[in-house]
């Protein structure tokens, strides 16, 4: 039952915010819905991680395609934590700008409603039911997306959208093949996940491949995986943050479990390549995403493509197969999810601080703003993997799960673009936060108006001018607050994994290895 | 075998006489749509009359290949008649000569030597029009190969009197994507090389215009006539293959059925009689008639297009004959 | 079912998918955004013709529900939709210059034709011979024609009317193939639709409002390195002056 109002729990916060009520009446709704829905999550896992059994609706009608397994209750879990944070952050950032009271409830509407669509993504079992959500996590973030309604934040929604569209149909194809796949494999067996792997044997192969096929480049798209990636660095560099962490952090994450759950079908059926797929596709995305990071010029993009560079590495540590590596690559999602919504929360207080995404207009950050500056290049060094953070954890242990395997090649090149995205991305922030100050450039003032207008990400920008551009916009509370909350799992899951997320892990991992 | 040249001498006499008649019929209906009154539907045979009684001018500079075009426009459509259904569903004594391919080739002669004969005199219309003509018949050419090879992909062959039986056994095969995308696709192409909208604008004066028109510019008297009158019996065998051989064989000597009732009492083997032969040509000319129609309909709504987005509308009948032979090929 | 009536069915509906091909095609080659609309209507109800058909000719309701949906989703809710959330200008709008000019984008197109039939040759082979027919392998041409509209298109409407396309296609092949869905995954496919719709209508709204345009396509402010060059634009003015 619980399962229910989990998917409930948004849709009620949707219809609540249109309320025209104060200002503060749709963030709180937002914050503490989101905060109940991660009460409930974590029920939910901890239930799951003790040893339970999955939570499903009762079945009747449509409610029977409802189940949370091990691997569901993770992804759900992620999501309600970052939409919980970003909740929090949306507070300060909003609250910055002097915006009408139906824009605001808008987005909190949307919002919840792009919650809803995520959260559904990994508590439905049936695939093409699932394929609707995720489309719908399209479409309820377009609006997100283009919420500043500048040019730029236009073209990157409309981006965002026919790109994922264009993905989700061929995703669409993938998942009617697949069912044509279930049907003649004669299996009596309901079209879900678990139905899926039990009849994936006697399943003719061509079918089955040529879905795998589909839908790994469909939904791939969405991912970010390289050949397909163009959008996502646009679209997650000019949402507001906090929409931001959300698509970075969980939304890529929620899709690409979809991909994931089609690994143990793969497995299942003889002679599958599943692997070398998730594996060429991987390291191809890893790689790219390293040597773009070096020449980023927006510090949100810079972020962006280390979301693709992350999904790359989940992706091969998947592909690697052995339960050590998809154990790793079950860290590897929660470590990201967690330290790539800091780093855009980071990056959403350094904008309010400075009011350009330009890397070469910001320097000496720390000076100006400690908190901001301190922020990013905790950030940075989390998402990096720089020791003892979570991500540093997790990706040593797919080195370590690859090399045990002697996968030397596929482990070789991991680390080596690993190692690059770390000097891409560390450069910039090192430019940032201790460069040379503006007054210390010559050309540095002449830049600023010119970018301030060139992106106006806030109201406050578009009546800059350089002595606004001087002064230093104070931090909101609530920003702080999201930053420290966001924090804690960044900085513990370096150090200690607490039992019962180590036996969710094994959980979800076990539940992608056959 | 007596009776088989005969019709065979019957069919060419019919296609010679009513093609004026077509021509006619179709500018006076088009001329109705446009509410005007329109000369009378005999107009083309007195405006031929006249032309023979004319005497002729041969530019100085011109050689002989411009004073034999006319006959070889005039004799072609007429050999062609001879290969094709016209008025019987069964092959008549000189069809074993060529198929559809070949029937192909020898309208392309015509048209080949009326360029040559437009380029063979001075004037300067003339090359303009010859080689717009080439440009629509390089372009028409692939659309006519390819349906001539989803013809024979289908059907299995290229003579007509096979592939016209194959579209209707049984019915269900009338419905099929290769048959009616051929149909679309041919007759874009008797638009395209027939000179009519959106191609061509046969009643345009307008000589910088003018594609198919202006190659017989220079001719004058009986030269002329022939000229025109081969134009026009081109047209009506086009038509003939279009309704005969690949829309339906109805109304042919040997298919002359109305609702499942046989117009004459049927008879086993091909339909012999002279009787089924007269009585298919007013058959026919019933189908040529709703052609015709369709034609106006065509050309009353739509506009003439620019010199250059003709490879488009080329295009989109290459197009619809690939679909119709993909669609072939889809089938399981 | 007679052999003679299964055979024209079979028949009417491989017609129906020639129609459907040409269509798609049209969307390919159609400069004005009106006509594009049009063709889309006009290959939704093939869509629909087609499932009514081999709902006929299999005895299956199923597929009954499924021409329906698509019968009033598509060529009703559709265009009334976009009339609602997007500028009247984007019917108005005509490609003149596309990305590739039309002969090469329906000479593409052919080859991707051809791509379709080796992509659902195998599939045909590996379903049961009641799921075989022409759909499947112009359901893939049609999704594969529909993601080509998306790639050479810079209109908002067309790109709009490509995603449905991709659509229209795989469920061209998702009626042969799949075609015991539940009702409700179609019901929320076609909703999904409609909201494809919406939200494109109104973001093609904003980008009119705030762009001046309707051709997306032609939006490339965002790209590598993008925010360094108008800071070089700049000092490149300056150096001029």
């Amino acid at each position: 039952m619980s399962v229910l109002i989990i998917l409930l729990i948004p849709l009620v916060a949707t219809a609540l915010v249109c309320i025209p009520l104060k200002r503060a009446w749709p963030m709180a709704v937002t914050v503490v819905a989101n905060a109940a829905l991660l009460v409930l999550t974590t029920n939910i896992a901890w239930r799951l991680a003790a040893g339970g059994p999955f939570v499903s609706a009762p079945p009747v009608w449509m409610l029977k395609w409802i189940s949370v397994d091990g691997l569901g209750a993770l992804i759900v879990l992620l999501i309600s934590l970052v939409a919980t944070t970003a909740a929090i952050f949306s507070i300060g950032y909003l609250g910055h700008e002097n915006l009408a009271p139906g824009k605001l409830r808008l987005y909190y509407a949307n919002y919840n409603l792009f919650i809803f669509s995520m959260v559904a993504i990994p508590v439905l079992a049936e695939p093409t039911l699932v394929w609707i959500v995720v489309e719908l996590t399209t479409l309820c973030s377009a609006l997100l997306v283009s919420f500043d309604n500048t040019t730029e934040a236009l073209e990157a929604s409309w981006k965002y959208v026919l790109l994922s569209l264009l993905g989700a149909g061929f995703a669409l194809f993938g998942f009617l093949v697949l069912f044509a796949a279930m049907q003649a494999s004669g299996s009596s067996q309901p079209y879900t996940w678990s139905g899926l792997i039990a009849a994936a044997p006697r399943m003719p192969p061509v079918l089955l491949q040529t879905a795998f096929v589909f839908i790994l480049v469909g939904l791939g798209t969405k991912v970010g995986l390289v050949p397909m990636h163009t959008w996502l660095p646009d679209a997650h560099s000019q949402a507001p943050s906090p929409v931001c962490a959300l698509l970075s952090g969980v939304e890529t994450t929620a899709i690409l479990y979809v991909i994931l759950r089609m690994f143990p079908v793969m497995q299942a059926a003889p002679n599958s390549h599943a692997d070398a797929w998730a594996i060429l596709l991987g390291l191809i995305s890893v790689g790219t995403a390293a040597f773009l990071l070096l020449q980023v010029s927006d510090y949100k993009r810079m972020f962006a493509f280390s979301t693709v560079e992350h999904m790359g590495v989940i992706l091969t540590a998947v592909g690697l197969g052995t339960s050590a590596a998809s154990y790793g690559a079950m860290q590897q999602i929660v470590a990201h999810s967690v330290t790539k919504s800091f780093c855009f929360f980071a990056a959403g207080a350094t904008l309010l601080v400075v009011g350009t995404r330009e890397i070469a207009a910001v320097r000496s950050l720390i000076r100006r703003s400690p908190a901001a500056g301190a922020a990013l290049v905790l950030g940075g060094l989390a998402i990096t993997g720089a020791p003892p953070l979570a991500v540093f954890l997790s990706e040593f242990s797919i080195l370590k799960a690859g090399v045990t395997q002697s996968r030397y090649i596929v482990t070789g090149l991991l680390a080596v673009f690993i190692v690059i995205a770390f000097f891409g991305i560390m450069l910039h922030v090192n430019r940032i936060v201790f460069g040379a100050s503006d007054e210390d450039r010559t050309d540095g003032l002449e830049d600023k108006p010119i970018d301030g207008k060139k992106h106006p990400d806030t109201p406050s920008q578009q009546s800059n001018n350089p002595i606004i551009q001087q002064s230093v916009n104070p931090i909101p509370l609530s920003c702080k607050l999201a930053l420290v909350l966001a924090s804690v799992p960044v900085l513990l899951l370096g150090v200690y994994i607490p039992k019962p997320l180590h036996d969710l892990l094994a959980l979800a991992a076990g539940a992608l290895t056959k | 075998m007596f009776n088989r040249i005969l019709f065979n001498l019957i069919q060419v006499l019919v296609v010679m006489a009513f093609a004026p008649l077509v021509s006619g019929i179709l500018s006076r209906l088009k001329e109705m749509v446009q509410s005007k009154r329109g000369p009378s539907i005999f107009q083309p045979y007195r405006d031929l009359w006249k032309l023979f009684h004319k005497d002729e001018i041969v530019s100085e500079e011109s050689s002989w290949i411009f004073r034999f075009t006319p006959y070889i426009v005039f004799v072609a459509p007429i050999f062609v008649t001879l290969l094709i259904p016209v008025l019987t569903n069964y092959p008549l004594f000189f069809a074993f000569m060529g198929d559809m391919l070949g029937g192909g080739f020898v309208l392309a002669l015509g048209g080949f030597f009326a360029t040559l004969a437009a380029i063979d005199t001075a004037n300067p219309y003339g090359p303009v029009g010859a080689s717009r003509t080439r440009m629509v018949g390089f372009l028409a050419e692939p659309v006519f190969m390819i349906v001539f090879f989803t013809v024979s992909f289908v059907a299995g062959s290229t003579i007509p009197y096979i592939v016209q039986a194959k579209w209707v056994t049984p019915m269900a095969n009338f419905f099929a994507p290769s048959h009616v995308l051929l149909v679309l696709a041919f007759l874009m192409l008797i638009l395209a090389e027939g000179g009519r909208i959106p191609v061509d604008n046969p009643s345009g004066h307008f000589e910088l215009a003018m594609i198919d028109e202006s190659k017989a510019l220079e001719y004058s008297g009986r030269g002329f006539a022939l000229m025109k009158w081969g134009g026009q019996m081109k047209m009506l065998v086009l038509m003939c293959i279009f309704l005969n051989v690949l829309v339906t064989p109805w109304g042919l000597a040997g298919n002359q059925t109305l609702g499942g009732l046989h117009l004459l009492p049927p008879v086993a083997g091909p339909d012999l009689r002279v009787a089924a032969v007269l009585l298919a040509v007013p058959l026919v000319a019933l189908k040529v008639f709703c052609f015709l129609l369709v034609l106006v309909v065509i050309e009353s709504s739509l506009a003439k297009l620019r010199l250059f987005r003709i490879s488009e509308f080329l295009g989109a009948a290459f197009v619809t004959s690939v679909a119709a032979m993909i669609a072939q090929v889809f089938l399981p | 079912m007679s052999g003679a009536t299964g055979q024209l069915l079979e028949n009417l509906n491989a017609l129906a998918g020639g129609l459907f091909l040409l269509a798609a095609f049209g969307m390919v080659a159609t400069r004005q955004a009106r006509g594009c609309l049009n063709l889309f209507i006009t290959q939704s109800l093939l869509l629909a013709a087609s499932a009514a058909l081999l709902g006929l000719r299999y005895g299956s309701e199923h597929l009954y529900g499924v021409a329906v949906v698509n019968l009033i989703s598509k060529p009703i809710i559709v265009p009334w939709l976009l009339r609602k959330t997007s500028p009247g200008e984007v019917y108005t709008r005509r490609e003149v210059e596309q990305v590739l000019n039309i002969p090469t984008s329906l000479l593409i197109a052919l080859a991707l034709v051809v791509l379709a039939y080796f992509l659902g040759r195998p599939i045909s082979n590996s379903v049961a011979s009641q799921f075989r027919g022409p759909n499947i392998a112009i359901g893939i041409a049609g999704l594969l024609l529909g993601a080509y509209t998306l790639t050479v298109r810079r209109e908002a409407l067309p790109l709009l009317l490509g995603v449905l396309a991709m659509e229209n296609g795989a469920f061209f092949t998702g009626i042969a193939i799949s075609r015991n869905l539940p009702m409700l995954v179609e019901l929320a496919i076609a909703t999904d639709g409609l909201i494809v719709v919406f939200i494109m209508g109104v973001l093609t709204r904003a980008v009119q409002k705030h762009a001046g345009t309707t051709a997306v396509g032609e939006l490339a402010t965002l790209k590598e390195a993008a925010a360094e060059s108008p800071a070089q634009a700049a000092k490149e003015e300056a150096l001029a002056k």
